[in-house]
C-alpha cells in the first residue's frame, strides 16, 4: 500500500475522494508516521488560517470602500456605513469564513488525538478550575499578534463566548487549552489532555486544530482582531 | 464586491507580506476590476476573477519593483508610525510572515489560495492560470518549505 507525499497533502486538503481517499485513509490508519504527516499539514493550515483571519475582521480602509461607493458595481447594496454596521449585527457565525475549514477537516480526520474535557460553569458540582498565576499573567498580557517566537505559551486567538466573556486559546509545551475571563480569573473551559500510549507522539501536532475547533464551538462571533485584542487586554479582559 | 473586500485584503496582504502594500494592491485591483467590469462573466465567481486580477497586478508590480528597487507609493506609512502598532505587528513580525516571505512568489500564492482562502486545487489553478498539476507541485513545495521553516511542531 503506497501513498505518495502529494497524495497525503491532497488528502489533508480534502482533494481526494472515492477509492483514492479510502486507500489513503487505510494507509494512514496503518501507519502512525503517515498520520503524523497529515496532522502536520493540518496544523500548518490551522496556523496559517489563524494568522490571516484577523485581517477579515479589521475595518476595510475608507479609501477602498470609497472606490466602490460611487460605482454601480456594488450591486445596489446601499451605503457603505450601513453595510458595515449590518455586518456587525449579523449572526456571528456568518462572519466566520476562516473557521469553516476547521470543522470539515476534523470531521474527515481519522486521527483526532486529543480529548478535550469541556466544562461549563454550573454544570459540575465541583466548580470550575482556574489558571495559575503564571498562565494567568500570560493570558492577561500577551497579544497574539506580537508574541516572541520564543514564547513558552503561545496565544492562538482570542474571542468572546456566548456569555460575552473574553476567552483565549493558548498552546504551551506542557498543555494547551481555552480559558475565559470571569470575575475570579481565567476559568478553564477546555483543556487538552494528551491521550495515553502511542498517540502521544503527535499530541502537539493535533492540538492546535482541535483547539480551534473547540473555540469555534464556543465563540459567539469571530476571533478578535489585533486591535480588539489590544483594547480588551488594556481593559483587563472585562467589559 | 463590497462584501469581498475583507477577503481581497487578506489575499493582498498575504501576497505583499505587508498591510500597507497589501492595501495598495487591493486598491489597484478594485480600480482595474471596475474599469474592466464588462469582462466579468455573469455566473462565474466574482472572487476568483478578482483574485486573478490581483495576482496578475502583483506579479507585474513585483517585477517592476525588482527593476527600480523602489516601493510603490506608501501613502500611509508615514501616518501609521507610532499610531496603530497592532496592524504592523500583525503582519510585520510573526514567524509565519517571515516564513512566507521566503517562499518564491508562485509557491506563496498557491499556499495562500489553497490553505488560507480555501480554494480547491482546480479553482486555485484557474486563478493562477496554470495546470492543476503545476499548482499542486508548487503547493507541495511551498508547504514543505513552510513546515521546514516553522518546524518543530510536526
Amino acid at each position: 500500500m503506497s501513498v505518495t507525499p502529494d497524495e497525503l497533502a491532497a488528502f489533508a486538503d480534502g482533494e481526494l475522494s472515492g477509492a483514492d481517499e479510502a486507500r489513503v485513509m487505510a494507509a494512514i490508519a496503518a501507519d502512525p508516521a503517515l498520520a503524523r504527516q497529515v496532522e502536520a499539514h493540518r496544523t500548518l493550515k490551522a496556523r496559517l488560517a489563524s494568522h490571516f483571519a484577523p485581517i477579515l475582521e479589521q475595518p476595510v480602509p475608507d479609501r477602498l470602500t470609497e472606490l466602490l461607493a460611487g460605482s454601480s458595481a456594488g450591486g445596489g447594496q446601499g451605503q457603505v456605513v450601513d453595510l458595515a454596521a449590518a455586518r456587525l449585527e449579523r449572526e456571528g457565525r456568518r462572519r466566520l469564513p476562516a473557521w469553516g475549514w476547521v470543522g470539515g477537516a476534523l470531521a474527515a480526520s481519522l486521527v483526532a488525538v486529543l480529548v478535550f474535557t469541556v466544562t461549563r460553569p454550573g454544570e459540575e458540582a465541583g466548580g470550575a478550575a482556574y489558571a495559575g498565576a503564571q498562565l494567568a499573567s500570560t493570558l492577561d498580557s500577551q497579544l497574539s499578534a506580537a508574541q516572541p517566537s520564543s514564547a513558552g505559551t503561545r496565544i492562538l486567538l482570542s474571542f468572546r463566548n456566548r456569555e460575552g466573556e473574553f476567552c483565549r486559546a493558548y498552546s504551551a509545551d506542557d498543555g494547551s487549552g481555552i480559558a475565559c475571563r470571569d470575575q475570579r480569573g481565567w476559568r478553564f473551559e477546555a483543556q487538552g489532555t494528551g491521550a495515553a500510549g502511542a498517540q502521544t507522539d503527535f499530541r502537539m501536532a493535533g492540538s492546535e486544530a482541535e483547539l480551534l475547533a473547540a473555540a469555534q464551538d464556543m465563540a459567539r462571533g469571530p476571533a478578535l482582531s489585533a486591535e480588539e485584542e489590544k483594547a480588551a487586554s488594556a481593559a483587563g479582559w472585562r467589559d | 464586491m463590497l462584501a469581498l473586500l475583507p477577503r481581497l485584503r487578506r489575499f493582498a496582504i498575504g501576497l505583499a507580506g505587508h498591510p500597507a502594500d497589501g492595501d495598495d494592491l487591493c486598491q489597484m485591483t478594485i480600480e482595474r476590476a471596475l474599469a474592466r467590469r464588462d469582462q466579468w462573466q455573469e455566473g462565474t465567481r466574482l472572487d476568483s476573477w478578482m483574485y486573478r486580477i490581483m495576482r496578475n497586478i502583483w506579479i507585474d508590480e513585483s517585477r517592476a519593483r525588482k527593476r527600480r528597487s523602489e516601493t510603490f507609493v506608501d501613502e500611509e506609512a508615514g501616518l501609521s508610525v507610532g499610531g496603530d502598532g497592532g496592524q504592523e505587528a500583525l503582519v510585520g513580525l510573526g514567524d509565519v510572515d517571515r516564513a512566507m516571505a521566503q517562499l518564491p512568489q508562485e509557491q506563496r500564492e498557491a499556499v495562500l489560495l489553497v490553505m488560507v482562502e480555501g480554494y480547491s486545487y482546480k479553482e486555485a489553478a484557474e486563478v493562477v492560470g496554470c495546470p492543476v498539476g503545476t499548482l499542486n507541485s508548487r503547493l507541495v513545495r511551498g508547504r514543505d518549505a513552510l513546515l521546514e521553516l516553522l518546524g518543530g511542531e510536526a
